[in-house]
Order: structure tokens, then C-alpha cells, then sequence
């Protein structure tokens, strides 16, 4: 009698405690973060990396370089102009610094509007490719822009630059 | 002014059909790495002949060497050893240095080949010596950073004097290095370009430069390689300053896209 009076109590705690658990209802995720407009704007470089891919994939030593004080690289400033949610001008002005985009201005376009990985500029016949390495949403400000470099011949990654910008 | 005209012409177009022979494709490459050579023989004793076989052996001068497994016989050359014709007067063959020599690619620092005739009866003379990328890191007193670069690159200089054998680089306080540029034809592009070094370690002085902008080579031709060295003071008997410099070590750029 003792046991069963044991059980039943068991049973009724257990049935109690679950009968009280109810789904959590997911939380409102916000709005839609727009990757293509935080790009929009004037920006300022304020870091450049160079990466020795080779040397990284080898585990060798001596991988990356911080260059951004070794030339004026501070000077550069890139604008990308958006309009009605598409990708429209840029323009990149160098100044002093070493020019990591090739062409002074023209028209951009991206891989993917909603998730843009990379960028592509064009002027006339001339283009040029760069790819974001962050999108400056939330609480990150900064513009990380990328370029690689590969072996002509084999394709083979040897180096990467990192470009961080701040915006203006 | 005609004939000038015709004798710089073909003076020109000589020295075109001379650069970089042999080439390499990719320019830089492991022992572990397929590389197709291109040698045009115009000048040598295989000029005009229509079959061409290679002889081709490792680490030359270096001891540890071995022969191509594709060699075959002085006298009768293997038929794995032919070339492929690539025009006149040109030739090229593919290999892979670990298979070419069956040695382990920490054996292989380099290679060496000739070029003959199956009998042997006409040869060129050694090409030699061409490295092989290393697969591990060599620590050396003269070093590039990135590794391998391209006319477009920043390009930092190191001197570590940690690895220096000589007593005056092993003394030497650095301060500047000097460029000199080559074109695809070897000849010097400007004047040598003098830059500072700055102390960026315990035993390590870098200096950086990007080639394009302090080279501009002459029309129709592109930078090809360089050559660098360190420049720097040590104490002469007296306590007063000298001037020294390092030896110096060639880089050839790498194409990329």
C-alpha cells in the first residue's frame, strides 16, 4: 500500500510538471537587415592587411603584414552609390595612397542583391573585383573589403588584402 | 638609315628571342609540382634538328643529385625523354620533379638539364641551376615578404641577422636597401632605388616598396625581376662608421591575376 501510494504520488508530480510546459514562442527577429543600402555611402580606409596565403596553407611563419602605415593608405576614400535598392556609382579616389581599386569610377554591380559577397566594378571596358569580408550592420561600422590575388598559371591563392573603411 | 634601321630591327628581335630561355610555366613551383619547360635552342648544337631528348638531373653542384628516370642510356636516350616541338628552333617537356627523380621533395633543392640528340651526337650545354620551391621554411638572412610577388605588390624587404654568417653583415647596423630592376629582356630598368630599413623585431630591419611605383619599364617591355641588398654602417678600427652592404638575392615576380 505504502509503495503504491509512492507511485501514484510520483505519477501525479510528473503529469503536473509536464502539463505545464508550454512552447516558447519565437521572439520578433526585427526588421530585415538590407546588406546591399549599409554599403551605401563615402568610406575611408582605415586598415590594410596582406595575408601570404601560400605561407598560411605551408604553416610557415611570417603569414600576414599589417600595411596600412607602411603607405599612405589612409588616404584612400571609396563611394558606392545605391538607388531604389540596386547598386548604381562609385567612385574610388586614392590620393596618396596606392590605388587597391584599379578604376576611378564608373558603375557597380553585386553577385546577389539581398546577400552581396562580391563586388563589380566597371568602367568602360575595364573591370575589377573586390569581395566583402563584412557588412557594416549591427553593431559592426566597418566596411571589410577583400581582394586575392592568384597564380596566374596554376590559380592558386598566394596573396589576400584585407581592407577595413570606416565610414565618412 | 635604312640599313641602321634593319640592324637595330634585328638586334632587337635577337635579344627578344633570348629572354628568359629557359621558361617556366608556372614561373615558381615545388619539387611536388607539374612544370612544363620551353627552351629554344637557336645558338646552340641542337639548332635545326627536328628531335630533341632531355637529360635532366638534380641538385647539381649541391651533391645528393640523382638522374631523371627518363634519361635512359648517353648513347640512346629513353623515348619518355623527347620533347615536344613548339615551333622552330623550340621545344618543351612536362615533369614533376618527386616522380622525374624518385626523391623526396626535402632531397630536391634544384635541377639541371641539357638538351641532345638520342645518340648523343649533339648536345647543348647545362642549363642549371633552377630551385625548387621549398615545402618547408628555410629561415635565410635575406627574406621577401609575401613570398612570392607581383609587380604590383607591396613588397617588404628583411634582413635578420640572426642567420648572418659574414662578420660584417653579422656587425652591420642596417639602414637603407637598394632595388635594382630587371626587364623580361635582363636589362636594368632606371637606376637603382634606395629606401629606408626600419627595426621591426629583436634581430629583424624590413624596409617595403611597390615595384610598379618606383619602375616604370621602357615600352613593350615588363618587369621581370629584381635584385635587392642591405645597406647599413659597422665600426671601423678606429670606432668610426663604415659603410657595408649585404650580398644580393634575386626575386623573379610572379604573374597573378
Amino acid at each position: 500500500m505504502k509503495y503504491f501510494n509512492k507511485t501514484v504520488i510520483t505519477l501525479l508530480i510528473t503529469t503536473i510538471i509536464l502539463s505545464a510546459c508550454k512552447p516558447d514562442s519565437f521572439k520578433d527577429l526585427g526588421i530585415e537587415r538590407d546588406f546591399l543600402e549599409s554599403l551605401n555611402g563615402t568610406w575611408k580606409l582605415t586598415k590594410a592587411t596582406q595575408v601570404d596565403e601560400d605561407a598560411s596553407k605551408k604553416g610557415f611563419p611570417y603569414q600576414q603584414l599589417d600595411i596600412t602605415n607602411l603607405f599612405p593608405y589612409t588616404n584612400f576614400v571609396f563611394t558606392l552609390n545605391v538607388s531604389g535598392g540596386a547598386p548604381t556609382t562609385f567612385t574610388a579616389v586614392p590620393g596618396t595612397s596606392p590605388k587597391i581599386i584599379k578604376l576611378p569610377s564608373g558603375s557597380w554591380t553585386v553577385d546577389d542583391l539581398k546577400y552581396p559577397k562580391n563586388i563589380y566594378l566597371k568602367n568602360g571596358a575595364a573591370t575589377d573585383t573586390i569581395s566583402l569580408g563584412g557588412y557594416p550592420t549591427g553593431t559592426s561600422t566597418t566596411l571589410k573589403l577583400s581582394k586575392e590575388k592568384k597564380d596566374a598559371v596554376t590559380g592558386k591563392l598566394l596573396i589576400s588584402y584585407s581592407y577595413e573603411f570606416a565610414k565618412q | 638609315m635604312k640599313q641602321l634601321f634593319y640592324l637595330l630591327f634585328f638586334t632587337i628581335s635577337g635579344l627578344a628571342a633570348s629572354a628568359q630561355n629557359p621558361s617556366f610555366s608556372p614561373s615558381s613551383f615545388t619539387a611536388e609540382d607539374e612544370v612544363t619547360i620551353t627552351i629554344d635552342v637557336t645558338g646552340t648544337g641542337m639548332a635545326g634538328v627536328a628531335d630533341a631528348y632531355l637529360w635532366i638531373f638534380s641538385n647539381p653542384d649541391l651533391g645528393g643529385g640523382a638522374d631523371g628516370v627518363t634519361n635512359g642510356s648517353w648513347t640512346n636516350s629513353s623515348d619518355a625523354a623527347k620533347l615536344t616541338p613548339a615551333g622552330p628552333n623550340k621545344f618543351t617537356y612536362k615533369f614533376t620533379g618527386t616522380t622525374m627523380f624518385l626523391q623526396t621533395p626535402a632531397q630536391l633543392k634544384s635541377f639541371g638539364f641539357l638538351l641532345k640528340k638520342k645518340d648523343g651526337s649533339a648536345q647543348t650545354s647545362d642549363y642549371k641551376p633552377y630551385f625548387f620551391d621549398p615545402l618547408i621554411f628555410v629561415p635565410s638572412m635575406l627574406r621577401v615578404f609575401p613570398s612570392k610577388v607581383d609587380v604590383d605588390d607591396v613588397v617588404t624587404v628583411n634582413f635578420d641577422n640572426r642567420y648572418a654568417v659574414a662578420t660584417n653583415d653579422q656587425r652591420m647596423t642596417p639602414a637603407t636597401f637598394t632595388v635594382t630592376m630587371f626587364d623580361d629582356l635582363s636589362n636594368s630598368v632606371g637606376s637603382p632605388v634606395t629606401l629606408p630599413v626600419s627595426k621591426t623585431d629583436l634581430t629583424i630591419w624590413s624596409g617595403s616598396f611597390i615595384p610598379n611605383a618606383s619602375f616604370t619599364p621602357a615600352a613593350g617591355r615588363k618587369l621581370f625581376k629584381f635584385r635587392y641588398k642591405i645597406n647599413g654602417t659597422v665600426l671601423d678600427l678606429n670606432g668610426s662608421p663604415m659603410t657595408v652592404s649585404t650580398a644580393e638575392t634575386e626575386v623573379t615576380f610572379t604573374t597573378m591575376k
